[in-house]
């Protein structure tokens, strides 16, 4: 049998047994152990090295405050390091390795590290390695590294998938040891919806895990019969594998549920769900931890917190020794030896600290007052521990309790402190807890059983009150109040060997002393000089200790010192948690035109744009690259006739008595007496004056009228209008609603736009120049009575309208159009061709109106009426605003055109030296343009709109080019717009 | 006979599967049309909403249904959608005419995509994307919300079934979201 130190009694299903593998040595365990019970009933002592030293170490606790017991679950890309032992569920063919050695876990080459450790303490590499400097990235920090550190990652893509997800409840409560069960008990009997958490896969908490007795029955018993009535109602929901791991504003908090952690596949399951609950009310049921008493060599395997000792022993049916010893300075540490002896475990003594008599009878174990351990021997296992006075006791265990620390950490989230209690020598939540919160049971220092199912009670009733639900009537079963009595005591001054505060970080005694004697003397800087409370621990066994010898060193009182601040999470989430299901192509929604599956089928490469996939060009076969693919677009755009899907502007149906007025407050130019059935382009400013959008506004009948945004701003646009409706003019009759994704819209430009529209618009629509001219809009009908809407608007500087038909219709109408275009040779067109068609018709886009420009300083200052009341009229006219050497939206060309203009580029006078001083302005837009036959550029530039002619230099010094470019006029071509007005 | 006709392509057309307890489907025909109140002309409006209909226009976060099947969803003090089967793409038009001048109305039916979930497990797949507290939506209940970023309205249509509007250009995206959350608790 290898399951040597495996006794009578425990929570684990002996009916089966699971085969697993600790460092490919095969071993074998029961349903409901741990991997830490299963490796204590196997015998293994020695888990794991230290993060510094690389000292052997072993279990330690066992519960979630693990620094000893990390392993590297699972194999390949299912492999997670850092995972404590003592809280990973066994599982029938689990795997598990030690991490952080060179070599064997026996036999670790890096252990050398602990013979150096006189030139290793806290913060040496600090002092150390000053010099030379170069040599800290690549030689010092590496070395470092490579020899410090926790597990490792498998380095390939996890294959599980993770979820998250949103629960309401009335009262969540925190935790189901006795405290959480009788507040979620009270509770859901009230009526209230539940939520009851708890990270172990058994509730119950220490009542699993002691010897406990409610009323006629065991307190497991009891959590058992609790648990159940809790889960068959309708009101409660129960979740184990749970932790809530912070509380967040408003009676949120976050939640990880571990969903198939402990089976040996996830299958098709997530593994991990991230909850975000909203509650109403919470009670904080976290217990306590228990913390050690630091000592020399007390950190060797075998060396445990005596509460784990003990639900080894009661719980899993494991003992951690055949020889044990007890080190305690309260009561509580006599109910693990009296629990050993009752299972048949040697107790060999009880070394208490305090000067006192026995608390209970232990039969067989020697009663030692008023002394302390001041050494251990047996490096990869504990054989003996040396007293005060210098006797030695034989041991292969040493149950060690300095006392209980209720777990306050949650309480302390919204930056609560908490305060000190002299009769626990704990801290204990504070008065400033987090909105909605109570705390009760050990986490709310009521140590005691029967005080904890009371309090529980107590606080989910007054909980409850307070939302207006009655609580029901008290039934707390008969329980006792154990005792337990504790003498502060930190640690032992008499050993002269290293005594280890922090087991996680090795971090000793002499560490923090000397924190405070170089200086760091507050406790976050003792954190973060020592990195004492940090990893994956977070210093849950080590804190209070850690602080207690700070505040000893500085002469200084414990609640003098404070603690750190607890921030969430309370134990560690994984970041494939964090992710969720937001991986790969779901990392965010993408949004498709209308006619992307005809683009898709006609060679379209698509561009983000926004969430938008959008054509950028349709490459044609014997095409060697996109600017040939681009170049013919915008010729045959030009030549004849294009067609480009620009339904992703935005629009936005605007209707209402004051509609007009309203419109003329958010445009800077004015739109009152916009006749129906005319089109007018407008400019937004901000309130300081700044152009932030611009666009076409239709007016389709005397009160409804049809705004197109920019892609990018669509829903800003539509943001700043609706607080402009609710807010600033609530008295005006103004409706707003976007329609972006209901129409398809489609761009059809060059010589023959209205010749194929013709074939398409039904007859009874007059589509001549005199009819439908220049910025005319209306209702039609295509292809027998499709409705559909009518612009004569054109970004490309051509003859041009877009027709937007119901989205539906969409891809049929770009197939319908290109048919009807195919007598003109028609082509689809991308926004590459698009933006280079806007270039040459000097037409402002994003990098324009990229926030810090104003109307002025694209030339449109005169659009900005003064004549009325609009947004940021008033603040554009400020003096600086209107400087008459203002950067002024220009066209440029290269002097040599073969040359090809870089965006981004800053102009620079000739003869001037290149610097931020003499700069001019910028290059927003550059393009080859087929039309012209070389590169084309917008910018800005001072004083630009009387400097058309000069030459000065475009200078890039990111891509090292500089060149003589030309100020002409943004409008490249058709400058007297002839072309869109044919 | 024009020489080109057109053919219609909901981005979610044919969506009809099975998960376990679940049953997930994109209705057909859906039409939507959005009923804004006048400033000043409320008791107007709300009175041809009645007339029209049958039903009186109901409160915020409620959804009437009229004998014909219609469904007015009151998403706000001066909004409501009118929800209702129809394939030809007049549904704005037929509405307006119910209103006689009375409301402002808007086509929303192509801005978007419906889904209809049904099943005992529907509320366990919603909870993974919808953030509002789904247990308190008594049959009838209508909210706006966003799920997975995207906007969303969610109505409660039975005990176990709930109806789904959200944007169509980003359906594909909406679906997959819907169809992950099902998955995951199947």
């Amino acid at each position: 049998m290898s399951q040597v130190n495996r006794i009578k009694g425990g929570q684990i299903d002996r009916s089966q047994t699971w085969d697993f593998t600790f460092n490919s040595k095969k071993m074998q365990g029961h349903p409901g152990d741990t991997l830490a019970s299963a490796l204590v009933a196997n015998g293994q002592k020695l888990v794991g090295r230290s993060f510094k030293y690389h000292r052997p170490r072993g279990i330690f606790s066992a519960g979630s405050e693990e620094p000893n017991a990390l392993v590297q679950l699972r194999k390949g890309a299912h492999c997670e390091p850092n995972t404590r032992a003592t809280v990973a569920e066994l599982f029938d063919g689990l795997s598990a390795t030690s991490q952080n050695h060179r070599g064997s876990l026996d036999y670790d080459l890096m252990a050398v590290t602990d013979f150096m450790s006189p030139f290793l303490s806290a913060g040496f590499y600090y002092k150390t390695f000053m010099w030379p400097r170069k040599f800290w990235e690549k030689i010092y920090e590496p070395i470092i590294r490579s020899s410090a550190g926790l597990g490792r990652l498998s380095m390939e893509e996890d294959p599980d998938t993770y979820d998250k997800g949103f629960l309401h409840c009335d009262l969540l409560v925190i935790g189901a040891g006795p405290a959480g069960l009788s507040a979620a008990l009270s509770a859901a009997r009230s009526g209230a919806r539940v939520i009851l958490a708890d990270e172990d896969f058994t509730p119950g908490g220490r009542l699993n895990g002691e010897t406990f007795e409610l009323g006629n029955m065991s307190g497991s018993d009891w959590a058992a019969l609790t648990v159940a009535e809790l889960s068959a109602m309708d009101n409660v929901r129960v979740m184990t594998r749970t932790t809530i791991y912070g509380a967040y504003d408003h009676g949120t908090y976050g939640a990880l549920e571990r969903v198939t952690d402990h089976l040996a596949t996830s299958g098709d399951q997530p593994r991990q769900i991230l909850w975000r609950i909203y509650s109403k009310r919470a009670v904080l049921a976290a217990g306590a931890t228990e913390r050690p008493i630091a000592f020399g060599n007390n950190d060797r395997p075998g060396v445990m917190m005596a509460g784990a000792v003990r639900t080894y022993v009661n719980r899993f049916g494991a003992t951690p020794g055949q020889q044990v010893g007890v080190f305690t300075n309260n009561d509580d540490g006599w109910r693990t030896a009296a629990d050993l002896a009752a299972k048949g475990v040697n107790v060999i003594a009880i070394i208490d600290s305090r000067d006192a008599p026995a608390v209970c009878d232990v039969p067989g174990a020697r009663h030692i007052r008023n002394a302390a351990v001041m050494d251990t021997a047996g490096r990869k296992g504990l054989k003996s521990v040396t007293l005060t006075d210098g006797q030695v006791i034989p041991v292969d265990c040493l149950a060690v309790s300095g006392g209980w620390n209720p777990n306050v950490h949650l309480t302390c989230h919204q930056r609560g402190r908490p305060e000190w209690r002299d009769d626990l020598s704990a801290f204990v939540p504070g008065g400033d807890l987090p909105v909605g919160m109570a705390v009760a049971g050990a986490a709310n220092g009521s140590m005691t059983l029967a005080a904890a199912l009371a309090e529980g009670h107590a606080q989910a009733a007054a909980q409850l009150k307070d939302i207006g639900i009655k609580a029901a009537k008290a039934d707390v079963p008969q329980a006792e109040d154990e005792p337990r009595e504790c003498a502060a005591f930190w640690h032992v001054k008499d050993s002269t060997k290293r005594a280890w505060v922090d087991l996680q970080n090795d971090v000793t005694v002499k560490d923090v002393k000397l924190a405070n004697t170089e200086g760091f003397r507050s406790v976050e800087l003792l954190k973060r000089y020592t990195t004492m409370g940090m990893a994956t621990d977070q210093g849950k066994t080590s804190n209070i200790a850690g602080l207690a010898i700070l505040a000893e060193a500085a002469g200084k009182t414990i609640p003098e010192v404070g603690t750190t601040i607890f921030r969430p999470p309370y134990t560690p989430i994984p970041m494939g948690a964090l992710g969720g299901r937001a991986r790969g192509k779901d990392f965010r929604p993408y949004r498709l035109t209308p006619s992307h599956k005809w683009a898709e089928e006609n060679g379209a490469t698509f561009v983000e744009v926004g969430n938008w996939l959008r054509s950028q060009w349709f490459a044609r076969p014997g095409e060697k690259g996109w600017r040939d693919s681009v170049d013919r677009e915008v010729e045959m755009t030009r030549g004849s006739v294009g067609i480009c899907d620009v339904t992703t502007l935005g629009k936005i149906d605007v209707q209402g008595k004051d509609a007009a007025a309203f419109l003329n407050k958010v445009y800077a130019n004015g739109f009152a007496k916009l006749d129906v059935g005319k089109v007018r382009y407008g400019i937004m400013l901000r309130e300081d004056g700044i152009c932030y959008d611009d666009g076409t506004t239709a007016r389709m009948s005397e009160n409804h009228f049809v705004m197109t945004t920019t892609t990018a701003n669509a829903v800003l646009v539509f943001r700043r209008m609706e607080f402009a409706r609710q807010c600033l003019w609530p008295n005006m009759d103004v409706h707003l609603i976007s329609t972006t994704d209901g129409w398809a819209q489609f761009a059809v430009a060059g010589p023959n736009a209205r010749n194929l529209l013709r074939k398409v618009v039904d007859e009874a629509h007059d589509m001549s120049n005199e009819a439908f001219p220049f910025m005319a809009c209306g209702e039609v009908t295509v292809c027998g009575g499709m409705p559909a809407r009518l612009f004569r608007i054109s970004f490309s500087g051509e003859l041009a309208y877009e027709i937007a038909v119901p989205a539906r219709y969409g891809n049929s109408m770009m197939s319908v159009l290109m048919q009807a275009g195919a007598e003109y040779d028609a082509v689809p067109y991308g926004t590459e061709a698009l933006g280079v068609m806007r270039i040459e018709k000097g037409h402002a886009a994003g990098n324009e109106l990229n926030g810090q420009t104003t109307a002025h300083n694209l030339g449109m200052g005169r659009m900005v009426s003064q004549k009325k009341e609009c947004i940021g009229n008033v603040l554009s006219q400020r003096p600086e605003m209107q400087r008459e050497d203002a950067i002024k939206l220009v066209g440029f060309k290269p002097v040599d055109p073969s040359e090809t203009l870089i965006a981004g580029s800053h102009f620079i006078n000739k003869g001037a030296e290149a610097n931020t001083a003499n700069d001019q302005g910028w290059m927003t837009s550059v393009a080859y343009s087929p039309t012209l036959g070389h590169s084309i550029g917008l910018g800005f530039i001072k004083s630009g709109d009387t400097r058309k002619g000069e030459i000065v230099r475009a200078v890039s010094p990111l891509h090292g080019v500089e060149m003589e470019v030309e100020i002409v006029s943004a409008h490249f071509i058709d400058p007297e717009g002839e072309r869109l007005r044919a | 006979m024009p020489e080109f006709t057109l053919t219609s392509a909901p981005p979610l057309a044919g969506i009809n599967k099975a998960y376990g307890d679940m049953h997930l489907s994109a209705p057909h025909d859906v039409a939507i049309v959005s009923i804004s109140l006048p400033l000043g002309g409320e008791d107007a409006a709300l009175s041809a909403v009645k007339s029209a209909y049958g039903v009186a226009m109901p409160a915020v976060g409620k959804t009437a249904t009229s004998k014909s099947g219609e469904t007015l969803m009151r998403l706000s003090t001066d909004l409501a959608f009118v929800v209702f089967t129809r394939a030809t793409p007049d549904a704005e038009p037929v509405v307006a005419g119910k209103m006689k001048g009375k409301a402002y109305t808007t086509d929303q039916t192509d801005v978007w995509c419906a889904l209809q979930l049904e099943g005992p497990g529907a509320m366990r797949a919603l909870e993974r994307i919808c953030p509002l507290d789904l247990m308190g939506f008594a049959i009838g209940d209508v909210a706006r919300t966003a799920m997975e970023h995207l906007g969303t309205i969610i109505m409660r249509t039975d005990t176990n079934g709930w109806r789904l509007l959200s944007a169509s250009s980003s359906a594909g995206s909406f679906l997959h979201a819907v169809e992950t959350s099902i998955k995951n608790v199947s």
